[in-house]
């Protein structure tokens, strides 16, 4: 497929209501395949709403759930990223994004980095996803999905297109916050998200596809701005902020071949490199190698500064 | 940066310190969609809020007015016999201009029968009770006009604590509370809050003449900015003084937030059974079946 045509489901979910959220998103799905949609992208925990705290085990759905599956089933002849609690066979509860096509589910991302700081308190509700894979997919390319805070990890973007993603899409519900004139759309949140997003575009020679909500949970609104950006790092598309909406964006996947051939930083990436590195900076962080290249002299293992060897006098 | 180049026309209405300014028709975009979705959640569709005369209830009733229409908002002025006059024609202004429903309820027999004739009282506690009387009257017509309690408290105030706890700073939720007072004023102008109220000085009006002000020893934009790089930007008493701010100011401050923590939080619960509300028992205010009818 060269030419995909891409709809981004800018909604603004119901906290806590998963019928209503289910019907909102068969709805958008029509819309967009009537619209001629290949890929629709629904935004983080679309079907629950984010701000969960303990309603999160009330929403949850196993991948076996007769109402995940009623919407699964009516992806034929389209794909869809849509976003959920998931509740593992042990009772765990991740926040999940599932790539599903023609009427199955083909992957599950749990998310993996749970933001527990400032306004953010995921890791009191949530497990932490343990695997990133990039998969195949209907469109002709391969997908790598990520949800919100995974992208502020530099390795994970980078990571799924060493793993052969050329669309990488990202689903969020990012709270707008630090409202300053200075920034370049009034909005520090939008401003940092759309620096990256250019960013990881440009240095994995990928798509990236970003699907953020709107509307209101609680105190915090959600600013929407979701954007499609070209493997040059281009905007193709951006959402308006703050606006409900499905947007329709065609893109030509040729144009991954064209910006690799040109700009070939994915062939000349060094995983191993990499992983070397990184096995050292581990060792020397659990304190089991011989020294900490960067640590005080004199410094334990596993320590990087020496502790004062005589107590300070009073 | 003055407010010539955040509003409208040629006249410096305020300071307004750079580094406060904010993008105003984003900041309308998210208040307006929040107060429609706390109504909404809420099961409601009108507003009720207390019409001082100052600026902060003033801009709050033209952000609900525009929010939800203004036939769906009441405002509720609450005089006291010292009020100033002039705060009463400046809500009548806010009134008349934004055309909805408003009530006049003098509460000048309810504090002076609660004080008696000849009361000694100072006048912080009749500041507050006066406060806890308007809170008592605004939620009486929350019931009578079917609307929910808007507040009017700024960031500025409920930093330092010069709120009266269960009395203005009570509310089914507040719209301006993350804004300070010189985010309020830009926000007031952007919105086209009448000039006689964005100029005046701050005033509790608790007795005549007082203002904020002169009652604290400081001004709002050397208050919003210490307030500012101190709170939302972490700067430590050393790194105050090297933005130039005096240090004494900066622990006077410093203690006025800490010792009005309480007032910003729901008051604690013994912690005994299994789960416990705001401990281990959290859910949003806002659920599904949490609205009314």
């Amino acid at each position: 497929m060269e030419r995909v045509r891409i709809a981004l489901a800018q909604l603004a979910p119901a906290l806590g209501a998963l019928e209503d959220n289910l019907e909102r998103h068969r709805v958008a799905l029509g819309e967009a395949r009537d619209g001629g949609a290949n890929l629709i992208v629904f935004p983080e925990l679309g079907l629950t709403g984010y701000l969960l705290q303990d309603l999160a085990a009330e929403v949850a759905m196993r991948l076996d759930d007769p109402r995940l599956g009623a919407l699964v089933a009516e992806t034929r002849g389209v794909s869809a990223v849509i976003s959920f609690v998931e509740e593992s066979a042990d009772h765990r509860l991740f926040i999940a994004a599932a790539l599903v096509e023609d009427g199955s589910i083909r992957h599950v991302h749990r998310k993996l980095f749970l933001p527990t700081y400032g306004l953010f308190d995921e890791r009191r509700f949530f497990a932490a996803g343990d695997l990133l894979r990039a998969v195949p997919s209907d469109l002709g390319a391969g997908i790598g999905l990520g949800i919100c805070e995974d992208f502020w990890h530099m390795a994970v973007p980078q990571l799924l297109a060493l793993d052969g993603a050329q669309i990488l899409i990202n689903v969020s519900s990012s709270p707008g916050r630090d409202l300053a004139s200075t920034n370049e759309v009034g909005l520090g949140t939008a401003t940092s998200w759309r620096t990256m997003m250019r960013t990881y575009a440009q240095l994995t020679t990928s798509f990236v596809v970003f699907c953020n909500r709107v509307g209101l949970d609680e105190s915090i609104t959600f600013w929407g701005g979701s954007e499609v950006i070209g493997p040059s790092g281009e905007a193709l598309f951006s959402a308006p902020l703050y606006d409900e909406g499905v947007f329709m964006v065609d893109v030509s996947l040729g144009d991954v071949r064209r910006e690799r051939i040109a700009l070939p930083l994915l062939r000349d990436e060094r995983p191993e490199l990499h992983v070397r590195e990184l096995q050292r900076i581990i060792d020397e962080r659990a304190g089991l190698s011989m020294r900490d290249t960067t640590a005080e002299e004199g410094a334990e293992p596993g320590l990087d500064v020496m502790p004062l060897a005589t107590p300070i006098e009073r | 940066m003055t407010a010539e180049s955040a509003g409208k026309g040629n006249v410096e209405l305020f300071e307004l310190p750079a580094e406060l300014a904010i993008d105003t028709s984003v900041a309308q975009r998210v208040i307006e969609g929040f107060i429609r979705g706390q109504l909404r959640q809420a099961g409601f569709e009108r507003a009720v809020l207390a019409l001082s005369g100052g600026i902060d209830s003033a801009l709050v009733a033209y952000l609900v007015a525009s929010a939800i229409g203004p036939e769906r908002l009441l405002c509720v002025l609450m005089p006291y016999r010292t009020s100033s006059p002039d705060s009463r024609t400046d809500a009548e202004t806010v009134v008349e201009a934004l055309g909805c429903a408003s009530e006049v309820i003098d509460i000048t027999p309810m504090v002076d029968g609660y004080f008696g004739p000849d009361s000694d009282a100072s006048a912080l506690r009749r500041g507050n009770f006066a406060a806890r009387m308007r809170m008592s009257v605004i939620y009486d017509r929350s019931v009578t006009w079917g609307g929910l309690v808007v507040g009017t408290g700024n960031k500025t105030e409920g930093l330092i604590g010069y709120t009266t706890i269960f009395g203005d700073n009570a509310s089914a939720f507040n719209p301006i509370g993350d804004l300070y007072k010189s985010q309020v004023r830009q926000m007031a102008v952007a919105m086209g809050v009448p000039i006689s109220i964005i100029r005046k000085a701050p005033s509790a009006d608790l007795w005549p003449g007082q203002t904020d002000e002169r009652e604290g020893g400081f001004s709002y934009p050397m208050l919003d900015r210490l307030l500012f790089w101190r709170i939302d930007k972490r700067r430590s008493i050393e790194e105050m003084e090297a933005l130039g701010f005096d240090r004494a100011t900066v622990e006077r401050v410093d203690r006025m937030v800490a010792t009005s923590e309480f007032k910003r939080q729901v008051p604690p619960i013994a912690k005994l059974g299994p789960r416990t509300s705001g401990i281990d028992y959290l859910y949003p205010r806002r659920r599904p079946g949490s609205a009314r009818g």
